[in-house]
């Protein structure tokens, strides 16, 4: 379980100025639950999920995770950033291998183990690729397995199809739900895509923008496994995605009449 | 199978030699004054220096301050670049140092250097080391800071603690950086090794130049510019082909043989 409680962030801009990023955001996130962070780009989501990888510490509140305080990173958080971070040194291979390997899996274990992940997100026989031999899609495909190689408990997804075509993030969207459907991590998943949320997700937390606040926590009351062509016929999906888009919409309503 | 486009972007830097001898052989005949030698008689005056034992020992004994300069300033310079490249502390407190020492010109620092340690190796040494170490730091402290966070955070998630971001991400990812920064720190090292031996007359390639320059002997100034020139390009050749094995896996960028960065 993870529990945000009262979190607040505080930058300060170029300006010296205090911006409020995140203003006293409080979630509790079960074990095992596909939870989306949806919000307008500068609602401070990111920031939201790095608080709870530990890669970021809140200027006022607390993260936990299973009952204790987060003070750094850990293999227990995986994080899947939009940007891929893939190490480009490293062939396909290596990159899966590298937090196994970190780990103290044995060699041949891990190499193994990160075959089976490779074929598993569909790259099989590019396990000799460097990442600047693949496409977007491909990049975030390893990233995803470079993640779960070190069995994580959360996966925390940072617009991780953000910086894709809208083909390519389908696909990676259906097999994120196939590969999440066999083990069923607990996800976190940031997205400013209202209908990605809402397919994806059993809750979606809506957020207003600037300082960021939890706007309305929405429950995604939808069959899995989800089928995507099924779903877009179903009226319930439809009208989840116009409700949330509309509550969207009140936000930025909000801020151009104050 | 060598394409027609190949082989002529491969001799390229041949024919430039050759163009650029028969520029001086003709402006050498057509000038005919004893300080500039034809190409050809440089070129004949080769075999007697390098036929020569003491020349020999004096060259060997250039390379081997070349060698130690560039191999300390190195060892020296990435891990302290990469420190500045990662914290502003660091980088605050070491880049006004920097700032000052860069436009000095490192064999003007020679006179003084000499007083402290004499004319022998390690005075020379010590300048090769200082010229060497400015492009090496900047260019390992460019890198380390484009270090991308997140690849950090990756790291820092699976488990990698701080010192290990260091060697095992900063330091890989700024390598393709860092490599550029040591080619042009070997031609430096190149360069303030003669003008060291220049100043501080004793040994070495450099002594051997000035020497036939102060008799007069021109055709061996020319031949040892050519040999100089030659190390250089030979060195440079050699690191690149280092370079290219090493970052394989970096973007492929446009690059010309022999091609001077």
């Amino acid at each position: 379980m993870i529990e945000i409680d009262g979190v607040s962030q505080v930058f300060q801009t170029s300006g010296r100025q205090n911006h409020l990023a995140l203003s006293n955001i409080s979630l509790t996130i079960q074990d095992g639950a596909f939870v989306s962070i949806l919000g307008p780009s500068g609602c401070g989501k990111s920031t939201l999920l790095y608080i709870v990888g530990g890669f970021v510490t809140p200027s006022q509140g607390v993260a936990r995770v299973k009952g204790k305080a987060i003070t750094g990173p850990g293999p227990d958080r995986g994080p899947v950033f939009q940007e891929f971070a893939l190490f480009p040194w490293k062939s396909v291979l290596g990159n899966v291998m590298y937090g196994p390997r970190q780990q103290g899996v044995t060699s041949a274990e891990a190499e193994a183990q990160s075959r089976r992940l490779i074929e598993m997100v569909g790259l099989k026989g590019f396990e000799d690729f460097y990442p600047k031999e693949l496409s977007g899609g491909m990049k975030q495909r390893v990233a995803l397995a470079r993640t779960l190689a070190y069995h994580p408990a959360v996966l925390l997804m940072d617009e991780p199809f953000g910086a894709l075509d809208a083909h390519t993030r389908t696909r990676l969207q259906n097999d994120l739900l196939n590969i999440w459907e066999r083990d069923r991590k607990t996800v976190l998943f940031v997205t400013h895509s209202v209908e990605e949320a809402v397919f994806l997700s059993d809750k979606v937390v809506v957020m207003t923008r600037s300082p960021g606040r939890i706007k309305q926590i929405v429950d995604i009351d939808l069959p899995r496994p989800r089928r995507r062509a099924e779903l877009l016929l179903d009226p319930h999906y439809q009208k989840y995605v116009v409700d949330i888009e509309s509550m969207i919409d009140d936000t930025s309503e909000d801020e151009l009449h104050p | 199978m060598m394409s027609g486009r190949t082989l002529v972007s491969r001799l390229a830097p041949l024919l430039a030699c050759l163009g650029l001898l028969g520029i001086w052989q003709v402006a050498a005949l057509f000038l005919d004054t004893d300080s500039f030698p034809t190409a050809l008689d440089a070129i004949r005056a080769i075999p007697s220096i390098l036929g020569d034992k003491e020349s020999l020992i004096n060259i060997l004994a250039s390379l081997r301050r070349m060698a130690i300069g560039f191999g300390v300033g190195v060892g020296v310079s990435i891990p302290l670049g990469l420190m500045m490249g990662r914290s502003r502390a660091v980088a605050s407190f070491f880049n006004p140092l920097l700032m000052i020492t860069y436009p000095v010109p490192k064999a003007a620092l020679m006179p003084i250097i000499m007083l402290w340690l004499g004319v022998g190796d390690v005075a020379k040494t010590l300048v090769i080391f200082l010229g060497v170490s400015l492009p090496v730091v900047f260019h390992s402290f460019q890198g380390a800071k484009a270090v991308e966070e997140k690849m950090l955070w990756s790291g820092a998630a699976m488990g990698l603690s701080a010192a290990q971001r260091m060697i095992r991400i900063v330091l890989p990812s700024a390598l393709p950086e860092i490599l550029i920064g040591c080619r042009t720190g070997l031609v430096l090292a190149l360069i303030t090794m003669i003008t060291s031996e220049m100043i501080a007359r004793q040994s070495g390639a450099g002594n051997i130049l000035f020497n036939a320059l102060d008799m007069g002997q021109y055709d061996t100034v020319f031949a040892m510019i050519i040999i100089v020139g030659a190390m250089g390009i030979g060195l440079d050749a050699a690191f690149e082909q280092f370079r290219k094995r090493l970052v394989r896996w970096s973007e492929p960028r446009f690059d010309l043989p022999l091609s001077f960065s």
